[in-house]
């Protein structure tokens, strides 16, 4: 449990398709600017608890950003509450430019102003991402798969998170580019962002997470907090 | 000189008609990678229900128009709600590539089996927006309804462009159909997309159905046709871009044209056909049909 002030509170949140339980009932708290992680195999409910909580797919159970309780099954209140997830895989717009693609992930506010604007809005983050600078004219489709991954952090930064949730964020990328992902991931715990990181590999977690639960089928199995050496 | 203009304004006039309906295709696809099949039998409905108000039931041309249009939306809005928000946002029905082809193929026989009971099987032509003798300009000759219908293919692709590449929200429809998950995790209603693009392009083709049913006429079979050239013109601006479809269909036409008058018109069809075929073997990016990203 946090000891501070929480910013993500999740009670009894269950996900099931069709008489399968991915899910089952999980309660945890996430403390502003803390770094939670969340480890164990594959197939074992990490992936479907976090899309649950940015509202992807449906739940039970109550979900609470900064007190304010989430409607299930709505992505857009999710954003607009600052709940913003950067899923398994990236889910990026292949055929649109890499500038389009960090635009978009302001869409929530921005979606009345004209593109340009838009781009105004959000370019600060490409303080966070230098190196993306010079490929924004590029499809993001065209792009090696670390560089689609901060593309996909970039979307997700622009949509100016409060609680942030990632999942697996270095699958599929080779150990340097997965060091890079976790350098800017500690930076973050640096500063008051909220983060509840899914990742299989526990070694990758530990780097930045202030403390871990496991889950196994379904359930959260255990509590345990990180040495972070 | 005077032929040639003549061939030209007849080119731009059936150009158009390739241009429209490739461009409604095209944003639709843009948005959910679904060919609306049914966009012809929109326009059908649009030029022979107006065409049947005004003629038959005496109602005023203006008022037959809105009521055509609102009804020819009120039909989109219900196939969105009915069959695409069952198959897509539910997950109910099969989701492959020919399942899909069959909800808009059979809005379009529904639709021509409706006009077919309704209107039987003669030729309709609502009356003229804009009525009198063929414009003249020099040699040029041009018929009022052929001016509109190049005139509203023209602005619509110019908007539907400025939509797509100016506004969030434009891009916004554009990463609907690139990745579904993707855009519903930064808040993008992608149903509400498919459901406001779909309704939009219907209620297009069937005021250009109105607006170009003075030239050519109408019966219940005429859809079909008009959503196949929409299909070719859009296959020349890669299903995606609406305004290079109107832009692509007014060459087309012209060049078609031209075929016609100075060749044979028997080669129209070879030589369409074969520029597109050439095209996606030889010159796909030229289509924007590049090879799949790694």
């Amino acid at each position: 449990m946090p000891l501070g002030p929480v910013a993500l509170e999740v009670e009894g949140v269950s996900v099931s398709y069709g008489k399968f339980i991915a899910v089952e009932s999980v309660t945890l708290s996430v403390g502003v600017g803390e770094c939670v992680a969340v480890i164990g195999p594959n197939g074992h409910g990490k992936s479907s608890m976090v899309t649950a909580l940015a509202g992807l797919v449906r739940r039970g159970g109550v979900v609470r950003v900064f007190g304010q309780p989430l409607p299930a099954g709505s992505p857009g209140a999710a954003v607009r509450a600052g709940l913003v997830l950067v899923p398994e895989r990236r889910h990026l717009y292949p055929e649109l430019t890499t500038r389009d693609n960090i635009m978009l992930g302001s869409y929530s506010r921005t979606r009345r102003i004209s593109a340009r604007s838009a781009w105004e809005d959000v370019s600060g983050v490409l303080d966070m991402f230098p190196e993306l600078a010079r490929l924004l004219d590029q499809k993001a489709g065209t792009l090696s798969g670390g560089q689609q991954q901060m593309v996909a952090l970039a979307r997700a930064m622009a949509a100016r998170p409060r609680v942030l949730l990632l999942d697996e964020p270095c699958l599929g990328l080779a150990e340097a580019v997965a060091r890079r992902v976790y350098d800017w991931l500690g930076e973050m715990t640096k500063t008051d962002m909220t983060i509840l990181l899914v990742e299989e590999n526990p070694v990758h977690a530990l780097l930045v997470a202030d403390r871990a639960v496991r889950m196994y089928k379904g359930l959260v199995e255990q509590p345990g907090v990180a040495s972070h050496e | 000189m005077s032929e040639f203009l003549n061939l030209l304004a007849a080119g731009l006039t059936s150009g158009a008609i390739y241009g429209i309906f490739g461009a409604c295709l095209a944003v639709w696809f843009r948005v959910c990678n679904v060919l609306n099949l049914a966009v012809g039998d929109f326009a059908m409905f649009g030029a022979i229900g107006t065409a049947w108000l005004v003629q038959t039931a005496g109602l005023p041309f203006i008022v037959g128009i809105i009521v055509v249009l609102v009804g020819v939306g009120l039909t989109a809005w219900l196939f969105d709600w009915v069959v695409l928000h069952t198959a897509f946002d539910r997950g109910a029905g099969a989701h492959g590539i020919v399942s899909v082809f069959f909800y808009t193929f059979g809005l379009s026989l529904i639709l021509e089996g409706v006009a077919r009971a309704m209107f039987g099987t003669n030729v309709y032509g609502a009356p003229s927006i804009w009525s009198g003798p063929a414009l003249h300009v020099l040699d040029f000759h041009v018929q009022r309804a052929g001016v509109l219908v190049i005139g509203l293919a023209i602005v619509s692709g110019l908007i539907l462009w400025a939509y797509l590449r100016f506004t969030v929200s434009g891009r916004a429809a554009s990463a609907c159909g690139e990745s579904v998950l993707g855009s519903r995790i930064v808040g993008i209603d992608s149903a509400k997309f498919r459901r406001r693009i779909f309704i939009m392009t219907a209620v297009l083709a069937a005021l250009f159905g109105v607006v170009e049913s003075p030239i050519t006429g109408y019966t219940y079979m005429s859809g079909p046709t008009l959503s196949l050239i929409g299909v070719v013109a859009a296959g020349f601006a890669a299903f995606r871009k609406p305004g290079r479809a109107v832009a692509a269909g007014l060459v087309i036409g012209v060049a078609e044209a031209m075929l016609g008058g100075y060749v044979s018109t028997s080669y129209n069809d070879v030589l369409l056909y074969a520029i597109l075929f050439a095209i996606i073997i030889f010159r796909p990016e030229v289509l924007g049909l590049g090879p799949e990203p790694a």
